[in-house]
């Protein structure tokens, strides 16, 4: 297997029931320092499959493989491999109980065994780099939701992490603060980190993306870079879709 | 009216002066929150164990892989059932007899029995109460913790605890009241407590009014003492959350 590849799924599949196919063999591998950008219609299973490759979805056939091991396995601990795979939510699920640092220390604290003064310093370095350093002693109920969404990008980040998955992280902020939140997105995509990014923001994928993958009905129909998808679309169903959303 | 004091008076040496009687009132009391405070936590404890094996069961067993663990984990959420229905099936004097009587026929330690009884009572109470704080909690901060690298357990602990626990502060408050006031009870299986000692005093002085109201007061001190303790407390988890 190719060194470079990070994550890689094997003929992925979740059922729900008899009828719900969310994933239907689904075969993605995703490369280092690559950012790859997940677009479909709703219900596509965009969020399933992105679910599935930090087994928050446990999938109901096929395999996982994160740095060529197959977290699948039920013999594997997940829980260590979860820690170099950072996830970015929807709803930003910042912890409310808990200010912004101890958001970004508890992690590294609890599970890296670093000690407060320096999962501090490192948390506050990753805040100053988003803009808010000032806020550190804050409650996430006192913030806006894109300072919400940058402080749950960073408390993903101060795990170290070897890659960076987000489920549509600008869907649930008000337009004004989209921008900021995906500028901390292209910053980190420009430092390097591998990404796998469920958006809507087809902006985003044509800017920063190294590969669009277009899926529908819980399937890969094409994937390509963004100027192959977005300006030569081959199947009729990504055309569809493109027109749908450009075109709003 | 001077009269009516002066008869008050005779009654109060009568009933917790002569004899040092106040002693039994003070012991009793002693007993009350004694009971009271070690079954509150031997409750927590329990109803914590419970509602972790309940709610884990209620999130994930039906989505887990056939095999040893999901077996092992529809067995005790079983048992919980079980321990929930016959507790809250029957009445805690019953349960306190069948304690004293026959679980620990052989000790005479009444207090530590009273615990047990009560205890083993308030964990099936706590225990509805926890889960329904842990099922109020968001599935995306449970996910979150996960998706860091915490597990089940810690993600709980971490997490999902703290947060549930503020948000069932208030009915557990009102929980250890209730248990306050029900071990009033336990004067059945002979141990002096703060009832029992007031109906001591009745029984020795054939005075009603004055124990009987004295032990009343006594317990509604203590009841609107924990409530404003509570709502302190209430005030100031709050206010660490904005
Ligand atoms: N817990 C569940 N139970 C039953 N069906 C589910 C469940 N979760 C997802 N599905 C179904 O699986 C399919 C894929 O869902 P998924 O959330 O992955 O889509 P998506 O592409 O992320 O959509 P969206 O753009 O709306 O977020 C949908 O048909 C959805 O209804
Ligand atoms: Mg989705």
């Amino acid at each position: 297997m190719n060194d470079n590849v990070i994550i890689r799924t094997e003929n992925l599949c979740k059922y729900y029931g008899e009828k719900i196919h969310a994933l239907e063999m689904v075969n993605a591998e995703i490369k280092k320092g690559e950012v790859v950008v997940v677009i479909g219609p709703s219900g596509s299973g965009k969020s399933t499959f992105l679910r599935s490759l930090n087994l928050l979805e446990t999938a109901t056939s096929g395999k996982v493989y994160f740095e060529g091991v197959d977290i699948t396995d039920p013999k594997v601990n997940i829980n260590i491999h979860r820690q170099k795979m950072g996830m970015v939510f929807q709803q930003f699920n910042l912890f409310p109980h808990m200010t912004v640092l101890k958001n970004l220390t508890l992690a590294p604290m609890k599970l890296k065994g670093m000690k407060a003064e320096k999962a501090e310093e490192l948390a506050l370095r990753m805040l100053d780099k988003v803009g808010l350093k000032d806020r550190a002693n804050a409650y996430p109920s006192q913030l806006s939701g894109g300072q919400k969404q940058r402080v749950a990008i960073v408390r993903a980040l101060c795990m170290n992490p070897e890659v960076m998955l987000f489920d549509e992280p600008t869907s649930a902020l008000d337009p004004e603060m989209v921008g900021e939140v995906l500028q901390v997105m292209k910053d980190l995509a420009k430092e390097g980190m591998t990404m796998v990014v469920v958006t809507h923001e087809m902006g985003f994928a044509k800017e920063v993306a190294d590969r669009v993958i277009f899926m529908a009905e819980g399937a890969i129909i094409e994937e390509g870079t963004p100027d192959e998808i977005f300006s030569n679309p081959g199947d009729e169903r990504t055309q569809g879709f493109l027109k749908s959303v450009l075109n709003v | 009216m001077s009269e009516f004091f002066q008869t008050l008076q005779a009654d109060f040496i009568k009933c917790f002066i002569t004899k040092d009687r106040w002693k039994l009132i003070w012991d009793g009391l002693g007993s009350t929150l004694q009971i009271t405070l070690f079954a509150c936590l031997m409750g927590i404890a329990i109803g914590l164990v419970v509602a972790v094996i309940r709610s884990t069961y209620d999130k994930n067993g039906k989505e887990m892989r056939n095999g040893a663990a999901k077996a092992l984990l529809s067995v005790v959420n079983w048992i919980c059932n079980v321990y929930l229905t016959v507790i809250r099936g029957t009445p805690v004097v019953v349960q306190l007899m069948i304690m004293y009587y026959i679980v620990f026929a052989s000790s005479r330690n009444s207090v530590m029995i009273a615990v047990v009884a009560f205890g083993i009572n308030s964990g099936a109470y706590v225990a509805e109460i926890f889960r329904s704080g842990i099922m109020s909690i968001d599935q995306g901060q449970f996910e979150a913790g996960r998706s860091l690298g915490f597990g089940y357990i810690s993600t709980m602990l971490y997490i999902v605890f703290p947060q549930a626990f503020k948000s069932v502060l208030p009915t557990l408050a009102n929980e250890f009241i209730v248990l306050l006031k029900e071990t009033s009870v336990a004067g059945y299986v002979a141990i002096q407590d703060l009832t029992k000692g007031g109906d001591i005093i009745r029984g020795a002085t054939y005075e009603t009014f004055m124990p009987l109201l004295t032990v009343a007061a006594i317990y509604l001190i203590l009841v609107i003492f924990f409530t404003r303790l509570v709502s302190i407390l209430e005030r100031r988890l709050r206010n660490s959350e904005r």
